[in-house]
């Protein structure tokens, strides 16, 4: 748990030195520590109270954004030849990235009052089943 | 039908020395039994090519260049008459609707006559002039026969036309003297491509009108090499028309007469010009014919072009953009008796157009092969990168030749979906590509995850 | 053209060997005026002409000035007018002629004014100077007399545009015309292509080093397994299948080969799919997930 270990260590010690030292320094250095301190509040709530499975499928969300990126910075680096194939591959992430939400709003245990009708398997059959339509699509239209 | 056409042209050819590729029905239009004498050798020598030469009055009432709506002849000649008029059978409308119908007229004026008012507004149509006044002819103070015209200097003597523009075949040239004699010189419209001169008057000759009573001319109709003594004109259905300034040209008095110029006996060579202008005029020279014409896609292996009627053109339909295409035609020459391999003139080349609406590609035709009566020519190129309803267009028109126009139209498509190159092989797509399989890959693995990932301690404590 | 020239050049050369016996029309007196416009009376550049050979120097003709030619023409030695007095200007790159008429009075005496105005617009363009040549002519048995006189540079005025008509159609063959293709589009250079395709590559083992970090394992596979085996084995089984023949599609099937796999693949997939997920409702529900 890298992140966990993070937050203890570097978070107290800037926020403790610098508040004194510098009293009447401007609003937008506090500002900026309160961004960070909310930042880091919402991040140590993140780790201590997400289930881990759910943790599992964010890392996957994450996976596909930063694959998303990548193959959108290369188009806007040497342009879209060939252009099917791009959308192919970066909608590939997208619309993989809207069905693996989808599935994680349906089963967060957050969510259990939302989608009570909807059990977590039936939810995952729609997921696999969505996603092999999509993998589908995009292999037929990459050429 | 074309197996019969050129079956009928075999046989013709059979019977007969030389005959006009397009008919030998010959009217000649002369106004009284006695010129005919003067005409003798030409008309014999008519006769003598195979022509069946009928000898019409302009007075007469059976005369009609028409019969049932039809051409009753198919050349006529028309020489000078002594009336004003030329009569309700020779109007310039129906010597019009005669060229139309593919009629080929030899047209002979002469000074001496006053020109037929229905000849006049022809000329006119045509955008051809003569003189207005009755008698005007050209005189060369220089090239003029002094036997015959020593005083007068109207008997012009001149040598056959050389070539008279580059890239235009010569079928008027020769050895010797061709005699003028008192010639209604012509001058030709700027606009029309359709015109052409054949025999120019040397740059010195003027035309003047003798009734004139100033001693000097003051304001000539036409000088030097403006003025024409004979000239062409083909119309765009190849029709022919040659106007002869001067029908004693065609007269056995000039035909081979003894004249001097500037000093030296020479003998006139009119025969051979009369011969050589009334076998163009009556199509027996400068009748091209287009044989065979194929195209095919082009995949390393030149075709042969079959010129057999027996098979077939058999051209595809169709061709895809950036394709390699080949392209062959076969053209013909008629020249006189039979079919020759046609040759282009020096500087001039048969052009094929590949259009949609315009030209994409214009390109010379180049000459691959000779057949025993046809040059094939051919050239090969790219289909565009433009999709759409195409021709492939020969049209081949030039002075003296009759009008060659040839479409086939084939439809250039575009890539058909499984022409493109795959998306591997191009490397631009390779991330992309990566993009697919590794968003598939990771996909499997969190789905084997969530089937089978077994829960850690700590989440299992957090959740109790 | 050429030839026709040199014929009458050499009609020229015989009629000159003539001469003795014959008498033959020639000029005298003949001079050549250029008179620019604004400028007086005996202004301007004045020549004079020689029967048997031409002016060394060239005229210039500008925009504004008029060429004057006076001549007396002369039959023999005596002045007399002839039937033809003409000035014959000859294009020598297109042979086009054009003769200007002199007006010639009893005596002989012959003028004729030229000005930019008169001439055709082939002459005006004309980057040689143009040979200008005298023809004097009657009837009768004197010998005529042509000779070019003096050479004619026609100076335009750059700044006055000039309208020179369209050439009218004559049939030629015309300039080929080459289709310009569009070029191809052109794939980045490589090293960047594969810096990237190997970001992406990367991220695979990045995710499943974050999925090891969180503590993600298959240890149910054998318990899944256990409670159901066909069915489990059936259902990850055709979702693996299914993405081969994905794989193949892409590289060498067609549709028709893929379909039917597919739709296999498929069934089996919804019916394995259905019992195994129950399986994993099992575990859920016994709180083992």
């Amino acid at each position: 748990m890298p992140p966990k270990q993070r937050t203890p260590s570097s978070q107290p010690a800037p926020s403790s030195t610098s508040t004194p030292s510098k009293p009447t320094s401007s609003k937008a250095a506090s500002n900026s520590m309160d961004a960070q301190a909310i930042a880091t509040d919402i991040w140590n709530k993140y780790v201590d109270k997400t289930p881990q499975r759910v943790k599992l499928l964010d890392s996957f969300l994450a996976f596909l954004v930063v694959v998303g990126v990548l193959q959108f910075v290369y188009c806007v680096i040497v342009g879209n030849f060939p252009f099917n194939a791009f959308l192919s591959g970066f909608s590939a992430t997208v619309g993989q990235f809207v069905l693996t939400a989808s599935l994680r709003i349906q089963t967060n245990p957050e969510n259990k009052s939302e989608f009570e009708s909807i059990s977590h398997e039936r939810a995952f059959a729609d997921f696999v089943f969505g996603s092999l339509l999509l993998h589908f699509f995009c292999v037929n239209f990459i050429n | 039908m074309r197996w019969l056409f050129s079956l009928v042209v075999v046989a013709l050819l059979a019977a007969v020395q030389a005959v006009s590729f397009t008919g030998k029905r010959l009217l000649v239009v002369l106004d009284e039994a006695s010129e005919k004498e003067k005409y003798s050798v030409f008309l014999g020598d008519l006769e003598g090519r195979g022509f069946h030469v009928t000898t019409e009055s302009p007075k007469s009432d059976s005369l009609s260049l028409f019969r049932h709506g039809e051409r009753a002849y198919d050349h006529v000649v028309l020489l000078p008459a002594k009336s004003k008029g030329l009569g309700p059978a020779l109007t310039a409308n129906l010597i019009l609707d005669f060229l139309k119908k593919e009629g080929n007229i030899l047209l002979a004026l002469s000074s001496e006559s006053a020109t037929p008012t229905s000849v006049q507004s022809l000329l006119l149509e045509l955008d051809i002039h003569i003189p207005s006044d009755k008698g005007a002819l050209v005189v060369d103070h220089f090239n003029y026969d002094s036997s015959s015209a020593s005083e007068k200097h109207d008997v012009l003597l001149l040598p056959y036309p050389t070539n008279l523009k580059s890239g235009v075949k010569n079928y008027f040239g020769g050895d010797g003297y061709i005699a003028v004699p008192r010639a209604v010189g012509q001058t030709l419209g700027n606009e029309s491509p359709l015109l052409a001169p054949i025999l120019r008057a040397p740059s010195t000759a003027y035309s003047y009108n003798p009734k004139d009573e100033a001693d000097t001319v003051e304001d000539p109709f036409a000088t030097g090499s403006q003025l024409n003594l004979v000239s062409a004109v083909q119309a765009h259905n190849s029709a022919r028309l040659a106007v002869l300034g001067s029908a004693e040209i065609l007269q056995n008095a000039w035909f081979a007469e003894k004249a001097t110029l500037a000093g030296k006996d020479i003998k006139t060579a009119n025969r051979d010009f009369a011969e050589k202008l009334s076998s163009w005029t009556f199509k027996e020279t400068g009748v091209l014919k287009v044989g065979k014409l194929i195209h095919y896609l082009d995949e390393g292996v030149s075709k042969k072009l079959n010129s057999s009627v027996a098979v077939p053109e058999n051209n595809p339909k169709i061709y895809r953009i950036k394709q390699d295409v080949a392209f062959q035609v076969e053209i013909s020459e008629y020249s006189n008796t039979h079919l020759t391999p046609f040759v282009p003139a020096d500087g001039d080349s048969i052009q094929l157009e590949f259009s949609m609406l315009s030209p994409f590609h214009r390109l010379d035709l180049t000459p691959i092969s000779q057949t025993a009566n046809s040059t094939i020519f051919g050239v090969s190129f790219k289909t565009p990168d433009q999709h759409g309803i195409f021709n492939f267009h020969v049209k081949y028109n030039r002075p003296f030749l009759t009008n060659i126009e040839e479409k086939r139209q084939v439809t250039v498509r575009h890539f058909a979906h499984d022409e493109w190159p795959r998306s591997w092989q191009i490397s631009g797509a390779w991330v992309w590509i990566g993009g697919i399989w590794v968003t598939v890959l990771g996909w499997v693995a969190f789905v084997g995850l969530w089937l089978y990932s077994a829960p850690t301690e700590k989440s299992i404590k957090k959740t109790q | 053209m050429k030839l026709l020239h040199s014929f009458t050049s050499s009609l020229i050369v015989s009629g000159a060997c003539l001469a003795s016996a014959a008498s033959s029309w020639s000029f005298q007196d003949a001079t050549i005026a250029i008179q620019s416009k604004g400028a007086g009376v005996g202004a301007g550049t004045k020549e004079t002409l020689n029967p048997n050979t031409p002016l060394a120097k060239s005229v210039s003709l500008g925009a504004t000035d008029t060429l004057k030619l006076l001549l007396t023409t002369t039959d023999g030695k005596k002045a007399k007018r002839p039937h033809q007095a003409f000035l014959t200007l000859t294009d020598p790159t297109t042979g086009l002629e054009e003769s200007f008429v002199l007006s010639v009075k009893e005596n002989g005496k012959g003028k004729v004014d030229l000005t930019q105005k008169d001439l055709p617009v082939q002459f005006l363009t004309s980057a040689k100077p143009i040979p200008a040549s005298i023809v004097i002519g009657s009837f009768g048995s004197s010998t005529a007399y042509k000779s070019t006189a003096f050479d004619l540079n026609v100076s335009r005025d750059p700044n006055v545009p000039l309208a020179i008509p369209e050439p009218p159609t004559r049939y030629a063959a015309e300039q080929e015309i080459h289709h310009i293709f569009r070029d191809d589009p052109r794939s980045p250079p490589k090293i960047i292509t594969l810096v990237f395709a190997a970001a992406v590559l990367g991220a695979v083992p990045v995710l499943l080093g974050v999925w090891a970090t969180l503590g993600a394992n298959v240890n149910h596979f054998g318990k899944a397994f256990g409670n159901a085996p066909i069915s489990h084995g059936l259902f990850f089984g055709s979702i693996l299948a299914m993405e081969g023949i994905f794989f193949l599609y892409y590289t060498s099937w067609n549709l028709f080969q893929t379909l039917p796999a597919a739709t296999i693949v498929g069934s089996v997939a919804f019916l394995s799919g259905s019992r195994a997920l129950s399986e994993v409702q099992e575990r859920r529900l016994a709180g083992l997930r």
